[in-house]
């Protein structure tokens, strides 16, 4: 019975982290003067009370699928690639570039997807080398490469894909390469069936293959790993390019897959956030690629549910991130679910002495 | 050589300098002590806005304490989740980061001034006007504040007893030495570094706040540690190389014709592709705590 | 004179998980005396000591000064009562020196004064060792003198010594018993804790005996024999003939018969340099020949090499020169896997490091270091059904006690985690097996199946090399020893051959042949 408990308890923790998360936000909401109640209740009415709000998460939740991939690949390998933002924006720029190409349609999506990975593959190569044959810490790398990848990515924008008629936008993907839509007069594309495919191929690659078993144990022990034949080089290097293909194709998919426009906005306005949020995505999935899937959706939904928050309650909708800053916080804490488990007991001690 | 021109460049090194030297000295502290935080970003970013309120309220120098107090609380939080409750310390780290991209962009809206806010001139901290250029305040103390901490860890009592904490945990322990307390106050003075050096960014430097204000500085001052190898003095050396390629920057465009041949967007990344090269270049050569990143537990 | 220092009364410890690890146990410390705490690995001598120093805070129970109960927050509290521990995985600070470890902790402290004090301290104990140097770069004997040093600078009143002779030379041991003789002629008490029998007859006035959490007996020294504790370590009788090392008397155990090695070498390791992870050269110049049919047991104290040793053998860590053949093929820097598949079996002395991973699952670690084998894998893809085929067969065949294959390792006992890592090793039919440490830690059943397992082996015509700290182990299973001193063989030589003389000389560094 107890392989019920291990399964379901990290399940727990993240509902767990989630209400501290809520509560923390309510907190902050009620000190600033707005009134959290209402605020939820907004939130979580539109997300998820709604068939539009409902594929408006499923939109939401396609390139944080992606990204938080990219995190949990490095994560189970037991590196911290927090590239993911950089990897995108490179990804974005690549499918952007493949509309300069004609190409019969269907199969230039399928080539410009490609690209866009092979361009996330190739943003995290040199952070990859550095890691494994100079030891640098990916964490330090991984962010300079995000910044290197803000500032190309806005000369990219303003200057080579710039949309000729509209300053403040790239060219528009063309026809031939836009995903299509699922449902008539939402957002969401076959975007999320390519994310939600990458996920399920990542719990294949990870749990039912040889290289994966090979990442996850240089992951949890390097040396134990090192005797069994595992090369950490490879490992890293490996790691990164599933990372980086992840987080190019949620470039792509933003872009591709995103109505009215498909294109990119000056400032990467459309774009930016998401390798971070991926990161809380990925924790909150317990960097498994089944997890994330239901995580990205529920951040999803936050995200759907916020303009409705700022509209009716008022409250700013950057408030989501915040909260979800705080449940990322309560998980780190390990065991959540025992603290409870003491701290409750210790309640009911008092009181029996009482 | 246009003298003026060269003040004003020194002027901008110094600047640029004082966010890195201060945040990475504190991290230095709190690495000694075994902790390591890459929730810094998040601090410079929160406390960059809690800085600004407290100026609004009560002036330059309480905006700056504030700053202070705020990366202090950040630091105490943070060291209780990781050294008593055994938290893993890159996923808070992570979460400080997330929660502050999305505090201050709420802070930002709440405000009225969503994205960009810039700080009122009359409660920006008001620079020593010297007859080369106006400097900052906070720049004598960015100089010297490494020294101090040189000091205390290598040549006092208490900093023997973070370097024990830091190396090996259970020796400190047996010796009678709080270890959870130690980390604590090691890594929230840190913090509070940290908290000084956003609120500087605001109140005293930049006069604005935006999500992206510390563009990555947070990075860089841990890039800082590494080449410093937890040696104080080194961190300030690593800031000054940091606000140097800053001002590189700044004077490269200006250069004749460079504006037009070279993006602006390319010159920005100088400090960045600097830092990276400075980070390869030097690793493998440092050595860090035994016990680093490790939580302590009395099995 | 006071009746006694420190009394524990009914002390019980329970870890979160369930384990009971003491239960009841009575103690009394008395000044002027060498109490000895024996007991097998696993019987809860470590607790009741970390209970005692302040580390661990008892289930139930109480501890007792003459002037009332008292209550350990933490290790300072206990230090405040003249109790200090002298831990078997020394407390020091590597990167400090001798000085500055000692001063850690004592507050308000003159380092001048501190300096003649420690000074003084060391003409006194004739504990000898340099003040001003980074512990990190001392022998492991000189290190432990620090820990011990460091202890009494405190001035305490009871001294606790966790197994201390894990890391001396026999030379060094006795000169050990003679200061904690002293210790005890000043008034002191002294805890002594071994899991070796006759170490406890040669030291200790008084010995409390525990087994499995409880206190089996305690007994005068003078009045008992090696057979009463013995029984009261392990519950049953043995014969003489049978006892395990642990529980061997001086002049025994009877040296294993010698088997004859038969045919070519098939390992030979020629002229080799290792470095540590520090920089120096662990092993220099090394070389000797393994054959089939042999247990060749490479003795001495920890950290003279012998780590580096088995790691570069075995694929683990860079040889930097000099080279190393398995069955006549070069392997020199070659991976682990491929050693594996030409017949290498590898015991890692640190099973948690090198040995399993935790938090994978029996099956998982089952096959650590064979997954890309054809058995287990197809097209890249791992055969669930076989991997779980093989878990099982192990499981069975080295009656290892889990709660099920999909349990992780982590949940298993030291001795179960140890005979999955044989097991594992044993199938991949290896002729040459390199077994470091391979008891350490374990309670005496187990150890005692792997030692049988060895000589098992050794009957079927494998090569083993058998690294091992515990040099009686080593004397009892081997056909040829070596000993290692400072990364070199001192010397090599039938168990037969050897006196205590030599083998105190051999493990002190003095060359065979010479003198």
């Amino acid at each position: 019975m107890s392989w019920i408990w291990r399964g379901l308890r990290p399940i727990l923790e993240s509902v767990l982290a989630g209400l501290i998360g809520l509560g923390v936000g309510a907190l902050i909401m009620w000190a600033w003067g707005y009134r959290p109640w209402p605020a939820y209740v907004a939130l979580f009415k539109e997300s998820f009370g709604s068939g539009y709000g409902l594929a408006s998460a499923l939109a939401n939740a396609t390139p944080l699928i992606l990204t938080a991939l990219t995190f949990a690949a490095g994560a189970r390998a037991g590196l911290f690639i927090i590239g993911a933002e950089g990897m995108m924006y490179m990804g974005a720029m690549a499918a952007v570039a493949l509309s300069l190409f004609q190409l019969p349609s269907g199969f230039h999506a399928f080539v410009a997807l490609l690209c866009a990975a092979a361009a996330g593959i190739l943003w995290g190569f040199i952070p990859a080398v550095l890691r494994a044959y100079r030891g640098v810490h990916e964490v330090i790398s991984t962010i300079m490469f995000n910044w290197l990848s803000h500032f190309l990515s806005f000369y990219l924008v303003a200057n080579v894909l710039v949309d000729p008629i509209r300053a403040e936008k790239t060219l528009s993907i063309v026809k031939t390469s836009r995903l299509p839509l699922l449902i008539r007069g939402t957002d969401l594309s076959l975007g999320i069936v390519v994310a939600a495919g990458l996920a399920l191929l990542f719990y294949v690659f990870f749990w039912h293959t040889v290289a994966g078993y090979e990442v996850r144990a240089a992951g949890a022990n390097p040396y134990a790993a090192r005797y069994g034949g595992v090369s950490p080089q490879r490992t890293v290097l490996l790691v990164f390019a599933l990372g980086g293909a992840a987080a190019g194709l949620a470039g792509a998919v933003e872009v591709m897959g995103r109505p009215p426009t498909y294109a990119v906005y000056s400032g990467l306005t459309n774009l930016s956030g998401f390798g971070f949020d991926g990161i809380g995505v990925a924790m909150i999935g317990r960097i498994h690629p089944l997890g994330i899937i239901p995580a990205a959706i529920f951040y999803g939904g936050l995200q759907a549910g916020a303009r409705l928050m700022q509209m009716e309650a008022g409250v700013p909708f950057e408030m989501v991130r915040a909260v979800q800053g705080v449940i990322v916080l309560a998980l780190a804490l390990p065991e959540l679910t025992r603290i409870f488990k003491v701290f409750f007991r210790s309640i009911q001690r008092k009181g029996a002495r009482t | 050589m246009n003298w003026a021109y060269f003040w004003s460049l020194f002027s901008i090194s110094l600047h640029a300098m004082v966010p890195i030297t201060l945040t990475a000295v504190g991290e230095v502290i709190g690495e000694t002590a075994g902790l390591f935080n890459i929730g810094l970003e998040g601090i410079l970013l929160i406390s960059a806005f809690t800085g600004t309120l407290g100026a609004r309220a009560g002036g330059p120098v309480l905006g700056l304490l504030v700053g202070f107090l705020t990366g202090l609380g950040v630091g105490v939080i943070f060291g209780i989740i990781c050294a008593y409750w055994k938290g893993s310390q890159m996923i808070a780290g992570v979460g400080i980061n997330l929660f502050a991209l999305g505090f201050v962009a709420f802070g930002l809206q709440v405000l009225g001034s969503p994205g960009f806010y810039t700080v009122p001139r009359n409660v920006q901290l008001p620079p020593i006007r010297t007859s080369v250029g106006s400097f900052s305040p906070v720049i004598p103390l960015a100089l010297l504040l490494p020294f101090l901490i040189h000091w205390v860890l290598n040549h006092t009592r208490v900093g023997l007893r973070i370097k024990a904490v830091g190396e090996n945990p259970e020796a400190a322990d047996v010796a009678g030495i709080p270890v959870e307390l130690t980390q604590l106050l090691s890594t929230a003075v840190g913090a509070a570094l940290a908290g000084l050096a956003g609120a500087y960014m605001s109140v005293s430097w930049l006069g604005s706040v935006t999500k992206e204000l510390s563009a990555g500085r947070g990075f860089i001052a841990l890039a800082t540690v590494v080449f410093s190898g937890l040696r104080p003095l080194l961190a300030l050396a690593g800031g000054l190389i940091f606000g140097f390629f800053e001002s590189l920057a700044t004077w490269i465009q200006s250069l004749p014709g460079v504006k037009e041949a070279v993006p602006w967007q390319f010159i920005s990344m100088i400090p960045y592709v600097a830092t990276l090269l400075v980070v390869a270049g030097v690793i493998g050569r440092v050595r860090f705590p035994k016990a680093l990143g490790v939580p302590y537990r009395r099995e | 004179m006071a009746e006694f220092l420190l009394r524990a009364e009914g002390l019980t410890k329970v870890y979160p998980d369930g384990t009971v690890a003491l239960s009841g146990v009575d103690l009394t410390v008395r000044p002027g005396e060498v109490l000895g705490l024996l007991g097998e690995n696993g019987a809860g001598k470590t607790t009741l000591t970390k209970i005692l120093s302040g580390l661990l805070p008892p289930t139930s129970g109480r501890l007792l000064s003459p002037r009332g109960q008292v209550r350990f927050h933490s290790p300072k509290d206990a230090l405040k009562l003249g109790i200090g521990m002298v831990h078997q995985h020394f407390a020091l600070v590597d990167t400090f020196t001798a000085l500055e470890n000692v001063a850690l902790g004592l507050g308000r402290v003159n380092l001048s004064s501190l300096r003649k004090k420690l000074e003084k301290l060391v003409e006194e104990t004739g504990l000898h060792v340099p003040l001003d140097v980074p512990v990190e770069n001392l022998a492991v004997g000189e290190r432990q003198r620090v820990e011990i040093l460091k202890v009494l600078a405190r001035d305490v009143e009871i001294l606790i010594l966790d197994e201390p002779t894990s890391v001396l030379t026999p030379v060094e041991t006795a000169e050990l018993f003679k200061f904690l003789r002293n210790l005890r002629d000043q008034g002191k008490a002294v805890i002594f804790i071994t899991h070796k029998l006759k170490e406890a007859l040669a030291v200790t006035d008084r010995i409390v005996v525990l087994r499995r959490g409880k206190v089996a007996g305690e007994v005068k020294t003078a009045d008992t024999t090696a057979g009463e504790l013995a029984r009261l370590m392990i519950g049953v009788e043995i014969e003489p003939g049978h006892r395990p090392v642990e529980l061997a008397l001086e002049g025994e155990p009877k040296r294993a018969e010698a088997g004859g090695p038969k045919g070519e070498a098939v390992l030979a390791v020629k002229a080799l340099k290792v470095r540590s992870d520090t920089g120096e050269l662990a092993v220099r110049d090394l070389s000797f020949e393994l054959y089939p049919g042999e247990i060749l047991g490479i003795a001495g104290v920890e950290g003279n090499g012998q780590t580096e040793l088995v790691e570069a053998i075995c694929g683990l860590r860079r040889v930097e020169a000099g080279s190393v053949e398995l069955l006549g093929r070069n392997v020199t820097n070659h991976p682990p896997t491929e050693l594996y598949r030409l017949g290498l079996g590898h015991i890692p002395e640190d099973r948690w490091k090198y040995g399993v991973i935790l938090s994978f699952t029996v099956a998982e670690n089952s096959i650590l270091g064979l997954q890309r084998e054809r058995g287990f894998s197809a097209a890249g893809f791992l055969r669930a059904w076989a991997v779980r085929r093989h878990a099982a067969r192990l499981v069975q065949e080295f009656s290892i006690q889990t709660a099920g294959l999909s349990a992780p390792v982590k949940s298993l006992s030291g001795g179960n985690q140890q005979k999955l890592i044989v097991g594992r090793e044993l199938s991949k039919d290896p002729k040459v097996i390199i077994a470091a440490q391979p008891t350490r830690g374990l309670d005496i059943g187990a150890a005692q199946f792997i030692r049988d397992l060895l000589l098992r082996l050794r009957e079927e015509g494998r090569a083993i090399l058998l690294v091992s700290a515990d040099l009686d182990e080593v004397l009892a299973l081997s056909d040829r020893v070596a000993f290692m001193y400072e990364g070199t063989f001192t010397g090599v030589a039938r168990p037969t051959e050897l006196t205590a003389e030599t083998i105190g000389l051999l493990m002190g560094g003095v060359k065979a042949g010479s003198g």
